[in-house]
Protein backbone atom coordinates (compact mmCIF):
# COMPACT_ATOMS: atom_id res chain seq x y z
CA UNK A 1 0.00 0.00 0.00
CA UNK A 2 2.56 2.61 0.98
CA UNK A 3 4.86 1.66 -2.28
CA UNK A 4 1.17 2.43 -4.06
CA UNK A 5 1.53 5.79 -2.44
CA UNK A 6 4.94 6.79 -3.24
CA UNK A 7 4.24 5.29 -6.43
CA UNK A 8 1.61 7.78 -6.86
CA UNK A 9 3.77 10.64 -5.42
CA UNK A 10 5.97 10.21 -7.56
CA UNK A 11 4.17 10.20 -10.84
CA UNK A 12 2.27 12.92 -9.60
CA UNK A 13 5.68 15.31 -9.17
CA UNK A 14 7.26 14.02 -12.15
CA UNK A 15 3.86 15.12 -14.37
CA UNK A 16 3.78 18.76 -12.27
CA UNK A 17 7.69 19.10 -13.37
CA UNK A 18 7.25 18.15 -17.16
CA UNK A 19 3.68 20.62 -17.49
CA UNK A 20 6.03 23.60 -15.70
CA UNK A 21 8.78 22.77 -18.39
CA UNK A 22 6.36 22.79 -21.54
CA UNK A 23 4.61 25.57 -20.04
CA UNK A 24 7.89 27.57 -19.62
CA UNK A 25 9.02 26.68 -23.16
CA UNK A 26 5.88 28.20 -24.27
CA UNK A 27 6.08 30.93 -22.20
CA UNK A 28 8.81 33.30 -22.68
CA UNK A 29 10.15 35.19 -19.44
CA UNK A 30 10.10 38.37 -20.63
CA UNK A 31 6.60 38.85 -19.01
CA UNK A 32 5.74 41.48 -16.99
CA UNK A 33 2.61 41.30 -15.32
CA UNK A 34 2.11 39.68 -12.35
CA UNK A 35 -0.44 36.33 -12.41
CA UNK A 36 -0.20 32.68 -10.58
CA UNK A 37 0.82 31.76 -13.99
CA UNK A 38 4.09 34.41 -14.49
CA UNK A 39 5.10 33.55 -11.11
CA UNK A 40 5.54 30.07 -11.41
CA UNK A 41 6.84 29.80 -14.78
CA UNK A 42 9.81 32.53 -13.19
CA UNK A 43 10.06 30.01 -10.10
CA UNK A 44 10.43 27.00 -12.67
CA UNK A 45 13.37 28.96 -15.11
CA UNK A 46 15.30 29.78 -11.56
CA UNK A 47 15.57 25.68 -10.71
CA UNK A 48 17.87 23.41 -11.29
CA UNK A 49 15.51 21.25 -13.04
CA UNK A 50 14.92 23.78 -15.79
CA UNK A 51 18.35 24.34 -16.80
CA UNK A 52 19.57 20.52 -16.51
CA UNK A 53 21.63 19.58 -18.96
CA UNK A 54 23.18 16.12 -19.53
CA UNK A 55 26.64 17.33 -19.06
CA UNK A 56 25.53 18.71 -15.64
CA UNK A 57 23.78 15.04 -15.03
CA UNK A 58 27.08 13.48 -15.74
CA UNK A 59 29.38 15.80 -13.79
CA UNK A 60 26.85 14.76 -10.55
CA UNK A 61 27.62 11.26 -11.10
CA UNK A 62 31.44 11.71 -11.38
CA UNK A 63 31.14 13.55 -8.38
CA UNK A 64 29.14 11.20 -6.50
CA UNK A 65 31.69 8.41 -7.52
CA UNK A 66 34.39 10.53 -6.26
CA UNK A 67 32.38 10.68 -3.01
CA UNK A 68 31.85 6.55 -2.81
CA UNK A 69 35.23 6.34 -3.79
CA UNK A 70 36.68 8.72 -0.86
CA UNK A 71 34.16 6.67 1.56
CA UNK A 72 33.69 3.34 0.56
CA UNK A 73 36.98 2.20 -0.53
CA UNK A 74 39.34 4.78 1.90
CA UNK A 75 40.93 5.92 -1.75
CA UNK A 76 42.57 9.45 -0.17
CA UNK A 77 39.09 10.38 1.14
CA UNK A 78 40.50 14.07 2.59
CA UNK A 79 40.79 15.18 -1.22
CA UNK A 80 37.92 12.81 -2.86
CA UNK A 81 35.34 13.79 -0.35
CA UNK A 82 35.99 17.67 -0.23
CA UNK A 83 36.24 17.59 -4.07
CA UNK A 84 33.87 15.32 -4.99
CA UNK A 85 30.92 17.27 -3.32
CA UNK A 86 32.84 20.40 -4.60
CA UNK A 87 31.49 18.63 -8.09
CA UNK A 88 28.08 18.59 -6.99
CA UNK A 89 28.42 22.15 -5.86
CA UNK A 90 29.67 23.24 -9.22
CA UNK A 91 27.60 21.21 -11.39
CA UNK A 92 23.71 22.44 -10.13
CA UNK A 93 22.55 24.48 -13.03
CA UNK A 94 21.39 27.87 -12.23
CA UNK A 95 20.33 30.97 -13.97
CA UNK A 96 22.88 33.55 -14.35
CA UNK A 97 23.11 36.86 -12.84
CA UNK A 98 22.55 36.18 -9.94
CA UNK A 99 26.46 35.79 -8.46
CA UNK A 100 26.17 31.82 -7.28
CA UNK A 101 28.92 30.18 -9.75
CA UNK A 102 32.37 30.10 -9.21
CA UNK A 103 33.17 31.53 -12.20
CA UNK A 104 31.02 35.38 -11.81
CA UNK A 105 32.53 37.72 -10.10
CA UNK A 106 31.79 38.44 -6.52
CA UNK A 107 29.55 35.13 -5.58
CA UNK A 108 30.82 33.47 -2.62
CA UNK A 109 32.53 30.43 -4.41
CA UNK A 110 34.48 32.98 -6.42
CA UNK A 111 35.97 34.77 -3.68
CA UNK A 112 36.68 31.32 -2.25
CA UNK A 113 38.72 30.34 -5.64
CA UNK A 114 40.89 33.48 -5.32
CA UNK A 115 42.74 31.11 -3.35
CA UNK A 116 43.33 28.80 -6.48
CA UNK A 117 43.71 31.41 -9.25
CA UNK A 118 45.79 33.53 -7.23
CA UNK A 119 47.73 30.52 -5.78
CA UNK A 120 48.13 30.96 -2.54
CA UNK A 121 46.43 27.96 -1.26
CA UNK A 122 49.42 25.66 -2.59
CA UNK A 123 52.01 27.59 -0.15
CA UNK A 124 49.50 27.16 2.73
CA UNK A 125 48.70 23.34 2.04
CA UNK A 126 53.50 23.40 1.43
CA UNK A 127 53.54 24.88 5.72
CA UNK A 128 51.34 22.63 6.69
CA UNK A 129 53.27 19.44 4.61
CA UNK A 130 56.68 21.07 5.90
CA UNK A 131 55.24 20.97 9.71
CA UNK A 132 54.52 17.36 9.19
CA UNK A 133 57.05 15.90 7.43
CA UNK A 134 60.40 14.16 9.32
CA UNK A 135 63.43 14.50 6.85
CA UNK A 136 65.31 12.40 8.97
CA UNK A 137 64.94 9.18 6.03
CA UNK A 138 66.59 11.74 3.50
CA UNK A 139 68.99 13.15 5.51
CA UNK A 140 70.40 10.10 6.85
CA UNK A 141 70.45 8.43 3.42
CA UNK A 142 71.18 11.86 0.79
CA UNK A 143 71.54 9.51 -2.51
CA UNK A 144 68.21 8.95 -1.89
CA UNK A 145 67.17 12.39 -2.76
CA UNK A 146 68.20 11.50 -6.62
CA UNK A 147 65.60 9.25 -6.81
CA UNK A 148 63.39 11.96 -5.93
CA UNK A 149 64.82 13.87 -9.03
CA UNK A 150 64.53 10.93 -11.07
CA UNK A 151 60.75 10.20 -10.72
CA UNK A 152 60.34 13.81 -12.01
CA UNK A 153 61.41 12.35 -15.70
CA UNK A 154 57.43 12.11 -16.25
CA UNK A 155 56.98 15.64 -15.60
CA UNK A 156 59.28 16.94 -18.56
CA UNK A 157 58.45 13.91 -21.35
CA UNK A 158 54.38 15.30 -20.67
CA UNK A 159 55.31 18.19 -21.34
CA UNK A 160 56.71 17.34 -24.47
CA UNK A 161 53.48 14.83 -25.09
CA UNK A 162 51.20 17.21 -24.54
CA UNK A 163 52.76 19.99 -27.24
CA UNK A 164 52.58 17.21 -29.49
CA UNK A 165 48.50 16.66 -28.45
CA UNK A 166 48.33 20.44 -30.03
CA UNK A 167 48.24 22.25 -26.67
CA UNK A 168 50.14 25.63 -26.53
CA UNK A 169 53.99 25.46 -24.53
CA UNK A 170 52.18 27.27 -21.39
CA UNK A 171 49.68 24.94 -21.23
CA UNK A 172 52.10 21.77 -21.67
CA UNK A 173 53.86 22.59 -18.90
CA UNK A 174 50.66 23.48 -16.87
CA UNK A 175 49.72 20.10 -17.82
CA UNK A 176 53.48 18.03 -17.52
CA UNK A 177 53.30 18.83 -13.91
CA UNK A 178 51.02 16.70 -12.87
CA UNK A 179 53.48 13.61 -13.24
CA UNK A 180 54.97 15.01 -9.99
CA UNK A 181 52.16 13.92 -8.56
CA UNK A 182 51.62 16.93 -6.09
CA UNK A 183 48.31 18.29 -6.12
CA UNK A 184 49.25 22.00 -4.48
CA UNK A 185 52.08 22.19 -7.13
CA UNK A 186 50.02 21.25 -9.96
CA UNK A 187 47.29 23.62 -8.91
CA UNK A 188 49.70 26.58 -8.22
CA UNK A 189 51.63 26.07 -11.93
CA UNK A 190 48.27 25.35 -13.66
CA UNK A 191 46.91 28.71 -12.01
CA UNK A 192 50.37 30.92 -13.61
CA UNK A 193 50.21 29.17 -16.68
CA UNK A 194 47.01 27.59 -17.69
CA UNK A 195 44.41 29.35 -15.62
CA UNK A 196 41.34 27.66 -17.86
CA UNK A 197 42.69 23.94 -17.68
CA UNK A 198 43.08 24.05 -13.75
CA UNK A 199 40.00 22.21 -12.81
CA UNK A 200 40.87 19.30 -15.15
CA UNK A 201 44.54 19.68 -14.68
CA UNK A 202 43.80 19.30 -10.29
CA UNK A 203 41.24 16.65 -10.79
CA UNK A 204 43.75 14.32 -13.06
CA UNK A 205 46.32 14.81 -10.70
CA UNK A 206 44.30 14.22 -7.50
CA UNK A 207 42.66 11.36 -8.95
CA UNK A 208 45.67 9.52 -9.57
CA UNK A 209 47.07 10.39 -6.94
CA UNK A 210 44.12 8.68 -4.97
CA UNK A 211 44.78 5.73 -8.00
CA UNK A 212 48.56 5.25 -6.89
CA UNK A 213 47.96 1.90 -5.18
CA UNK A 214 46.56 0.60 -8.64
CA UNK A 215 48.99 2.91 -10.71
CA UNK A 216 52.37 1.49 -9.43
CA UNK A 217 52.90 -2.07 -8.84
CA UNK A 218 52.11 -3.67 -12.32
CA UNK A 219 54.62 -1.08 -13.61
CA UNK A 220 56.82 -1.76 -10.51
CA UNK A 221 57.21 -5.45 -11.07
CA UNK A 222 57.60 -5.45 -14.40
CA UNK A 223 60.67 -3.51 -14.45
CA UNK A 224 62.25 -4.91 -11.25
CA UNK A 225 63.10 -8.44 -10.71
CA UNK A 226 62.84 -10.97 -7.79
CA UNK A 227 66.12 -10.74 -6.93
CA UNK A 228 66.19 -6.96 -6.69
CA UNK A 229 62.55 -7.05 -4.92
CA UNK A 230 64.11 -8.86 -1.99
CA UNK A 231 67.11 -6.39 -1.79
CA UNK A 232 67.58 -5.51 1.39
CA UNK A 233 68.70 -2.14 2.79
CA UNK A 234 70.78 -1.20 5.75
CA UNK A 235 68.69 0.66 8.45
CA UNK A 236 69.07 4.23 8.67
CA UNK A 237 71.12 6.05 10.70
CA UNK A 238 69.64 8.55 13.75
CA UNK A 239 69.41 11.87 12.50
CA UNK A 240 70.46 14.71 14.95
CA UNK A 241 68.20 18.04 16.00
CA UNK A 242 71.26 20.18 14.57
CA UNK A 243 71.30 18.60 11.53
CA UNK A 244 67.44 18.85 10.78
CA UNK A 245 67.27 22.67 11.64
CA UNK A 246 70.56 22.52 8.98
CA UNK A 247 68.60 20.58 6.36
CA UNK A 248 65.76 23.27 6.44
CA UNK A 249 67.79 26.28 6.16
CA UNK A 250 70.59 24.75 3.29
CA UNK A 251 67.81 23.04 1.63
CA UNK A 252 65.53 26.39 1.04
CA UNK A 253 68.91 28.17 0.31
CA UNK A 254 70.02 25.51 -2.20
CA UNK A 255 67.25 24.67 -4.51
CA UNK A 256 65.74 28.12 -4.49
CA UNK A 257 69.17 30.11 -5.25
CA UNK A 258 69.05 27.42 -8.41
CA UNK A 259 65.24 27.71 -8.96
CA UNK A 260 63.71 30.85 -7.60
CA UNK A 261 60.26 30.10 -9.45
CA UNK A 262 59.85 28.12 -7.16
CA UNK A 263 60.57 29.77 -3.73
CA UNK A 264 56.33 29.99 -2.68
CA UNK A 265 56.38 26.52 -2.41
CA UNK A 266 60.19 25.78 -1.30
CA UNK A 267 59.78 28.64 0.86
CA UNK A 268 56.70 27.77 2.39
CA UNK A 269 57.87 23.65 3.08
CA UNK A 270 61.01 24.79 4.44
CA UNK A 271 59.91 27.40 7.07
CA UNK A 272 56.87 24.55 8.15
CA UNK A 273 59.98 21.97 8.51
CA UNK A 274 62.00 25.14 11.06
CA UNK A 275 58.96 25.32 12.77
CA UNK A 276 58.52 21.59 13.83
CA UNK A 277 62.16 20.88 13.89
CA UNK A 278 63.48 24.34 16.16
CA UNK A 279 61.45 22.79 18.83
CA UNK A 280 60.72 26.57 20.26
CA UNK A 281 57.75 27.21 17.93
CA UNK A 282 55.86 24.09 18.54
CA UNK A 283 52.75 26.16 18.90
CA UNK A 284 52.60 27.40 14.80
CA UNK A 285 53.88 24.14 14.02
CA UNK A 286 50.86 22.60 15.42
CA UNK A 287 48.74 25.44 14.11
CA UNK A 288 50.10 24.57 10.55
CA UNK A 289 50.08 21.03 10.24
CA UNK A 290 46.90 20.74 11.72
CA UNK A 291 43.94 23.67 11.95
CA UNK A 292 45.90 25.64 8.64
CA UNK A 293 46.26 22.71 6.58
CA UNK A 294 43.12 21.24 7.23
CA UNK A 295 41.25 24.52 6.91
CA UNK A 296 42.94 25.36 3.33
CA UNK A 297 42.81 21.23 2.40
CA UNK A 298 38.59 22.48 2.70
CA UNK A 299 38.60 25.34 0.59
CA UNK A 300 40.79 24.21 -2.05
CA UNK A 301 39.24 20.86 -2.28
CA UNK A 302 35.81 22.33 -2.28
CA UNK A 303 36.68 25.08 -4.55
CA UNK A 304 38.93 22.75 -7.31
CA UNK A 305 35.50 20.96 -7.56
CA UNK A 306 33.10 23.23 -8.06
CA UNK A 307 35.79 24.73 -10.56
CA UNK A 308 34.89 21.43 -13.11
CA UNK A 309 31.25 23.08 -13.71
CA UNK A 310 30.38 20.84 -17.03
CA UNK A 311 30.51 23.41 -19.64
CA UNK A 312 34.05 24.59 -19.08
CA UNK A 313 35.01 20.59 -17.78
CA UNK A 314 33.28 18.52 -20.25
CA UNK A 315 35.53 19.15 -23.00
CA UNK A 316 37.56 16.99 -25.41
CA UNK A 317 40.99 18.93 -24.09
CA UNK A 318 40.18 17.31 -19.75
CA UNK A 319 39.98 14.31 -21.60
CA UNK A 320 43.18 14.54 -23.26
CA UNK A 321 44.39 15.89 -19.83
CA UNK A 322 43.34 12.81 -18.28
CA UNK A 323 45.34 10.89 -20.84
CA UNK A 324 48.42 12.49 -20.53
CA UNK A 325 48.44 12.43 -16.61
CA UNK A 326 48.33 8.45 -16.85
CA UNK A 327 51.21 8.54 -19.00
CA UNK A 328 52.93 11.08 -16.94
CA UNK A 329 52.47 8.83 -13.73
CA UNK A 330 53.34 5.56 -15.46
CA UNK A 331 56.66 7.70 -16.83
CA UNK A 332 57.76 8.96 -13.17
CA UNK A 333 57.27 5.22 -11.29
CA UNK A 334 59.61 3.94 -14.31
CA UNK A 335 61.75 6.94 -13.82
CA UNK A 336 62.22 6.54 -10.26
CA UNK A 337 62.54 2.13 -10.76
CA UNK A 338 64.98 2.52 -13.02
CA UNK A 339 67.44 5.43 -11.75
CA UNK A 340 67.15 2.86 -8.61
CA UNK A 341 69.07 0.01 -10.87
CA UNK A 342 71.12 2.62 -12.47
CA UNK A 343 72.42 3.25 -8.71
CA UNK A 344 72.96 0.57 -8.32
CA UNK A 345 75.85 -0.51 -10.56
CA UNK A 346 78.27 1.84 -8.41
CA UNK A 347 76.98 1.00 -5.13
CA UNK A 348 78.73 -1.80 -2.76
CA UNK A 349 76.61 -4.70 -1.73
CA UNK A 350 76.06 -2.90 1.55
CA UNK A 351 74.91 -0.52 0.50
CA UNK A 352 72.68 -1.49 -2.50
CA UNK A 353 69.00 -0.14 -3.04
CA UNK A 354 66.01 -1.85 -3.52
CA UNK A 355 64.73 -0.47 -6.46
CA UNK A 356 61.01 -0.89 -5.29
CA UNK A 357 61.52 2.43 -3.39
CA UNK A 358 62.39 4.40 -6.61
CA UNK A 359 58.63 4.35 -7.25
CA UNK A 360 58.29 6.62 -3.96
CA UNK A 361 60.31 9.61 -5.68
CA UNK A 362 56.75 10.14 -7.62
CA UNK A 363 56.04 12.53 -4.50
CA UNK A 364 52.61 11.81 -3.64
CA UNK A 365 53.41 11.83 0.27
CA UNK A 366 52.63 8.94 2.01
CA UNK A 367 50.80 6.84 -0.43
CA UNK A 368 53.36 5.43 -2.75
CA UNK A 369 56.06 5.04 -0.03
CA UNK A 370 53.06 2.35 1.45
CA UNK A 371 53.15 1.22 -2.23
CA UNK A 372 56.95 0.55 -2.11
CA UNK A 373 56.47 -0.86 1.33
CA UNK A 374 53.81 -3.28 0.66
CA UNK A 375 55.25 -4.50 -2.95
CA UNK A 376 58.50 -5.43 -0.33
CA UNK A 377 56.29 -7.27 2.09
CA UNK A 378 55.05 -9.42 -0.46
CA UNK A 379 58.17 -10.33 -1.92
CA UNK A 380 59.75 -11.10 1.72
CA UNK A 381 57.66 -10.38 5.48
CA UNK A 382 60.72 -9.47 7.41
CA UNK A 383 61.14 -6.68 4.64
CA UNK A 384 59.95 -2.99 5.82
CA UNK A 385 60.98 -0.51 3.04
CA UNK A 386 58.99 2.44 4.33
CA UNK A 387 61.34 4.43 6.38
CA UNK A 388 64.06 3.98 3.35
CA UNK A 389 61.13 5.05 0.64
CA UNK A 390 60.18 8.04 3.12
CA UNK A 391 63.37 9.19 1.74
CA UNK A 392 62.56 9.41 -1.89
CA UNK A 393 59.27 10.39 -1.12
CA UNK A 394 59.64 14.04 0.68
CA UNK A 395 62.59 14.37 -2.25
CA UNK A 396 59.78 13.73 -4.61
CA UNK A 397 57.77 17.36 -3.01
CA UNK A 398 61.12 19.54 -3.03
CA UNK A 399 61.70 17.79 -6.40
CA UNK A 400 58.53 18.26 -8.06
CA UNK A 401 58.52 22.07 -6.71
CA UNK A 402 61.83 22.50 -8.10
CA UNK A 403 60.71 21.39 -11.44
CA UNK A 404 57.15 23.63 -11.24
CA UNK A 405 59.90 26.78 -10.84
CA UNK A 406 61.80 25.78 -13.72
CA UNK A 407 58.59 25.21 -15.87
CA UNK A 408 57.65 28.87 -14.93
CA UNK A 409 60.68 30.04 -14.87
CA UNK A 410 61.54 28.42 -18.91
CA UNK A 411 57.68 29.26 -19.60
CA UNK A 412 57.38 32.95 -18.52
CA UNK A 413 60.80 34.55 -19.14
CA UNK B 1 56.09 38.15 -20.10
CA UNK B 2 55.82 35.97 -23.42
CA UNK B 3 57.45 32.70 -23.81
CA UNK B 4 59.73 32.20 -25.89
CA UNK B 5 59.54 28.50 -26.46
CA UNK B 6 57.57 28.51 -30.29
CA UNK B 7 58.87 25.07 -31.63
CA UNK B 8 58.84 21.40 -30.96
CA UNK B 9 62.93 21.82 -31.25
CA UNK B 10 62.52 24.27 -28.23
CA UNK B 11 60.78 22.66 -26.27
CA UNK B 12 62.87 19.32 -26.21
CA UNK B 13 65.96 21.79 -25.47
CA UNK B 14 63.86 22.99 -22.66
CA UNK B 15 62.70 19.45 -21.35
CA UNK B 16 66.53 18.46 -21.20
CA UNK B 17 67.84 21.60 -19.61
CA UNK B 18 64.74 21.25 -17.07
CA UNK B 19 65.59 17.79 -16.01
CA UNK B 20 69.24 18.61 -15.93
CA UNK B 21 68.25 21.26 -13.54
CA UNK B 22 66.23 19.30 -11.48
CA UNK B 23 68.72 16.72 -11.15
CA UNK B 24 71.78 19.41 -10.36
CA UNK B 25 69.71 21.21 -7.18
CA UNK B 26 69.13 17.65 -5.49
CA UNK B 27 72.50 16.34 -6.39
CA UNK B 28 73.51 19.81 -4.40
CA UNK B 29 71.52 18.73 -1.42
CA UNK B 30 72.94 15.19 -1.76
CA UNK B 31 76.42 16.58 -1.49
CA UNK B 32 75.28 18.99 1.06
CA UNK B 33 74.01 16.50 3.57
CA UNK B 34 76.83 13.73 2.67
CA UNK B 35 79.32 16.57 3.87
CA UNK B 36 77.27 17.65 6.75
CA UNK B 37 76.66 14.16 8.20
CA UNK B 38 80.51 13.46 7.98
CA UNK B 39 80.86 16.45 9.64
CA UNK B 40 78.44 15.50 12.08
CA UNK B 41 80.25 12.27 12.64
CA UNK B 42 83.71 13.95 13.02
CA UNK B 43 82.58 16.46 16.25
CA UNK B 44 80.32 13.54 17.28
CA UNK B 45 83.52 11.75 17.62
CA UNK B 46 85.79 14.46 18.96
CA UNK B 47 83.35 15.45 21.41
CA UNK B 48 83.05 11.93 23.10
CA UNK B 49 86.81 12.03 23.05
CA UNK B 50 87.51 15.12 24.86
CA UNK B 51 84.41 14.16 27.33
CA UNK B 52 86.09 11.04 28.15
CA UNK B 53 89.91 12.41 28.20
CA UNK B 54 88.34 14.86 30.28
CA UNK B 55 87.36 12.07 32.86
CA UNK B 56 90.54 10.22 33.14
CA UNK B 57 93.58 10.06 30.60
CA UNK B 58 93.85 6.19 29.71
CA UNK B 59 97.05 7.42 27.97
CA UNK B 60 99.14 6.60 31.50
CA UNK B 61 97.14 3.04 31.86
CA UNK B 62 99.81 -0.03 31.92
CA UNK B 63 98.64 -3.06 30.36
CA UNK B 64 99.09 -4.89 34.14
CA UNK B 65 96.33 -1.76 35.30
CA UNK B 66 94.12 -3.08 32.61
CA UNK B 67 94.70 -6.35 33.13
CA UNK B 68 93.54 -5.73 36.66
CA UNK B 69 90.44 -3.74 35.69
CA UNK B 70 89.49 -6.82 33.23
CA UNK B 71 89.41 -9.32 35.69
CA UNK B 72 87.87 -7.33 38.76
CA UNK B 73 85.01 -7.13 36.07
CA UNK B 74 85.29 -10.51 34.84
CA UNK B 75 85.04 -11.56 38.83
CA UNK B 76 82.53 -8.59 39.27
CA UNK B 77 80.22 -9.81 36.74
CA UNK B 78 80.78 -13.60 36.73
CA UNK B 79 79.16 -13.47 40.82
CA UNK B 80 76.21 -11.66 39.99
CA UNK B 81 73.36 -13.42 40.78
CA UNK B 82 70.06 -12.50 40.62
CA UNK B 83 68.74 -10.53 43.27
CA UNK B 84 66.60 -12.04 46.04
CA UNK B 85 63.63 -10.26 48.04
CA UNK B 86 65.49 -11.29 51.29
CA UNK B 87 61.86 -12.09 52.85
CA UNK B 88 61.83 -16.03 54.14
CA UNK B 89 58.30 -17.71 54.52
CA UNK B 90 57.98 -21.26 55.87
CA UNK B 91 54.80 -22.22 53.69
CA UNK B 92 52.91 -25.15 55.50
CA UNK B 93 51.79 -27.53 53.17
CA UNK B 94 49.44 -30.63 53.89
CA UNK B 95 50.99 -33.86 53.48
CA UNK B 96 49.50 -36.36 50.55
CA UNK B 97 48.76 -40.03 51.45
CA UNK B 98 51.40 -42.04 49.11
CA UNK B 99 51.95 -45.90 49.62
CA UNK B 100 55.51 -45.13 48.93
CA UNK B 101 56.33 -43.56 51.55
CA UNK B 102 53.77 -45.42 54.45
CA UNK B 103 55.07 -46.98 57.63
CA UNK B 104 53.24 -49.90 57.36
CA UNK B 105 54.43 -50.98 53.95
CA UNK B 106 58.20 -50.37 55.50
CA UNK B 107 57.18 -52.15 58.67
CA UNK B 108 56.29 -54.88 56.42
CA UNK B 109 58.68 -55.25 54.39
CA UNK B 110 61.26 -56.16 56.85
CA UNK B 111 59.33 -59.35 58.46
Amino acid sequence: MKSFISKKIFILLAISLLTFHMLAQTNPIEVKTVTLENSLIRFWNNTGFANLEWSYFLMIIIGIVFIYLGIKKKWEPLLLVPIGFGILIGNIPFMEGYQIGIYENGSVMNTLYSGVIKGWYPPLIFLGIGAMTDFSALISNPKLILLGAAAQLGIFLTFIGAYLLGFTPDQSGAIGIIGGADGPTAIFLSSKLAPELMGAIAIAAYSYMALVPLIQPPIMKLLTNKKERLIRMRPPRSVSKKEKVIFSIVGLLLTTFISPSALPLLGFLFFGNLLKESGVTERLADTARYALINTITILLGLTVGASTQADVFLTIDSLKIFALGAFSFGIATAGGVLFAKFMNLFLSDRNKVNPLIGSAGVSAVPDSARVSQEMGLREDKNNHLLMHAMGPNVAGVIGSAVAAGILLSMLKS
Amino acid sequence: MISLITSLSDILIESVIGILVVFIALSLLVLAFISIGKIFKFLVRRNFRIKTKSKSDYSELTVYDAAAVSLALHMYLSELHDEESGVLTIKRIERRYSPWSSKIYAVNALK
